[in-house]
């Protein structure tokens, strides 16, 4: 009978060093520590010293992979944080892109008031979307952004007289110092730093937490009297937010525009970075933004199938490694730890 | 009088199509749950190897170019299924969605290779160009080919999901899946099959409009939205509402482009953001949780 009781004592013991483990770790997830902060900050300077002593042939595939992590990290605070497989990010990239060369090419305010304004017309159209979409679920809402991505695309193609169509929009509508290739990446770099450093703040404030547990189990989360439907159009207003500011970045990068950068295809691409990166950390994004925009690069001057690359790729790492790169890197410390990983889906 | 009928089995036929395409993505997602990116590029593969049959000297017939080019397609539809698709069955669906993603990609690439960039024409036998008038109103032979075979492909449907063994197991896949597997059935086997009856409907759908859209790189990319437009406006899994569903993007396409030309492509994405702002899990559709 004692041994019984006390096996009871032991077990509650166990139950209660467990929660309070729980309360801890929660605790410690809302607040960046050393360890945290260390791998953005190495990154950003790494970042800088690479843009600054890089030839600018190289330099310049590095901005686009800086900027392309500020879509990526923006897709994931849905797909990874908020559990919404949007596959039609790329209508508030293109808005971005499109919002700073429309404007340019009719003669309406200038470069900077644009670039300030576009982020705030990605926001709009990324609620109306959500007003919409956010009423599905799961696959169906997948579909849904997926056939907004299209639309998008054929209302630029079709719109000829004012958005010149499939042509795009070519020229100089970027400043002149924003022109220099040093100038234009530290302006990238800046703005990268400042997005993510802002998305850092969304994903781990009480609202970042909310959204998080609505992805893992919405009814408990209502249940508690969330309205779980506002929670997820904000983080779709503050996504499309920042993939408009990825959007006006790739005017900066290219000076140019086109209408591909609404197609679903090209709406697919941050979702594939999110997830070589992987979704359950915040950096591993931009992992896997860099990864991809160096692989592009590289593989494209040595064959012309890099679709073929990417699908293959895509293919096995969806089926072999759903948690991406930062994924199996954590899991080989852990291993090298001597530990089993229990990493869950706290960032 | 006459230009609405024509308008109409215009609208129809586009309809038929959509429905055959739209069908075989409904069917394979009934029985597996699992939606298939690459069913676009299963109807664009139709599309090129019906251009490529009709297009060489021997001069194959178009009935047998479209057999052909349907079966090599679902065999296609095999090896996709054996590589990739099999392992995301009861995976998430951005699993799903982003292997079959990768599979689009990679058959994107390979059709470049085999039929190039440009654009192909299919042309088409002259009886099938003509006309035929029917008590007073003159209709295009082709449109009421399409809208013949797609009602031929429903009702085959139809009666193979009600009354024979397959269909049965299919309909038995869809409701309980252990419980068939416990009756001996081996469930690999059927989604294989439904997966390259699917792969079959999509090829079928390029083949036959083939002769009448542009035959080009890019198809993949429009047909899939239109098909999964359809399917979730009809409700997934559901044979009947994709017909529906077919029928209402058809539709819109029409009035579209009789109302409003330049923005007739966007009359379809109403469509079906008006239906699902109404039912979020379709017309004929359960709610999914």
């Amino acid at each position: 009978m004692s041994t019984f009781s006390e096996k009871l004592l032991k077990k509650n013991r166990h139950l209660n060093s467990n929660g309070l483990g729980m309360k801890a770790e929660v605790e410690s997830s809302r607040r960046p520590g050393p360890s945290t902060f260390a791998m953005p900050v190495v990154l950003a300077v790494a970042a800088a010293i690479l843009g600054s002593i890089l030839p600018t042939s190289y330099s310049f595939i590095l901005e686009y992979a800086v900027s392309l992590s500020i879509y990526a990290v923006a897709t994931n605070l849905l797909l990874g944080f908020g559990g919404l497989v949007s596959f039609g990010q790329g209508v508030f990239y293109g808005l971005g892109a499109y919002t700073v060369a429309l404007n340019w090419m009719h003669h309406g305010l200038s470069f900077w008031e644009a670039f300030a304004l576009a982020p705030f017309v990605g926001a709009a159209a990324s609620v109306l979307m959500g007003l919409v979409a956010l009423r599905t679920r799961k696959l169906y809402f997948a579909l849904l952004t997926l056939a907004f991505s299209q639309l998008a695309y054929v209302i630029v193609g079709v719109q000829y007289n004012f958005t010149s169509g499939a042509n795009g929009i070519f020229g100089a509508m970027v400043p002149n110092w924003l022109v220099s290739p040093r100038n234009s990446f530290f302006f990238v770099l800046g703005v990268t730093v400042v997005s993510l450093l802002v998305m850092w703040k969304v994903t781990s404030s009480p609202f970042g937490l909310v959204l998080q547990a609505s992805r893992d189990n919405r009814d408990r989360v209502e249940a508690l009297g969330v309205n779980v439907f506002r929670h997820q159009l904000v983080a779709m207003a503050i996504a499309g937010f920042f993939c408009a500011v990825a959007g006006t970045l790739f005017v900066i990068y290219s000076q140019s525009t086109y209408p591909d950068l609404f197609l679903w295809t090209s709406s697919g691409i941050p979702v594939f970075m999110v997830v070589i990166g992987g979704m359950y950390k915040y950096m591993g994004p931009v992992i896997g933004a860099v990864v991809y925009e160096i692989a592009h690069h590289f593989l494209i001057g040595y064959t012309q199938d890099w679709q073929i690359v990417l699908g293959l790729v895509l293919v096995v790492i969806v089926l072999l490694r759903p948690d991406g790169l930062a994924g199996a890197f954590n899991g080989l410390i852990a291993r090298r730890r001597g530990r089993v990983s229990l990493e869950g889906s706290e960032s | 009088m006459g230009r609405i009928v024509i308008e109409t089995i215009g609208g129809l036929s586009a309809a038929g199509s959509l429905f055959v395409v739209a069908t075989g993505l409904t069917l394979v997602f009934g029985a597996m749950r699992v939606i298939n990116l690459a069913h676009g590029s299963f109807y664009m593969y139709g599309a090129f190897l019906v251009s490529t049959f009709v297009g060489t000297t021997t001069g194959l017939r178009f009935f047998w170019a479209v057999a052909l080019a349907a079966i090599i397609v679902s065999l296609l539809g095999m090896v996709v299924d054996f590589t990739v698709v099999r392992f995301t069955v009861n995976r998430d669906p951005l699993t799903q969605l982003l292997a079959t993603f990768g599979v689009f990609l990679i058959l994107a690439d390979l059709g470049q290779h085999f039929w190039g960039t440009g654009f192909r024409a299919v042309p088409l036998a002259s009886v099938l160009t003509g006309k035929v008038t029917i008590s007073g109103a003159t209709f295009p032979v082709f449109d009421l080919l399409i809208t013949g075979i797609a009602i031929l492909v429903g009702v085959a449907l139809w009666l193979m999901l009600r009354h024979s063994v397959f269909g049965w197991r299919v309909r038995a896949a869809v409701d309980d899946p252990e419980l068939l597997q416990a009756s001996g059935v081996d469930l690999r086997r059927l989604q294989m099959g439904v997966f390259a009856l699917g792969a079959l409907l999509a090829g079928l759908g390029g083949a036959i409009v083939a002769p009448q859209t542009v035959v080009a790189p890019g198809i993949d990319e429009s047909i899939i939205v239109a098909a999964f437009l359809v399917t979730v406006i009809g409700g997934l899994g559901s044979v009947l509402g994709t017909a529906l569903g077919a029928l209402i993007i058809a539709f819109a396409q029409t009035v579209g482009a009789v109302v409003a030309p330049t923005w007739a492509s966007t009359f379809t994405f109403l469509a079906a953001i008006i239906v699902l702002a109404v039912r979020p899990s379709g017309l004929l559709g359960v709610p999914e949780r």
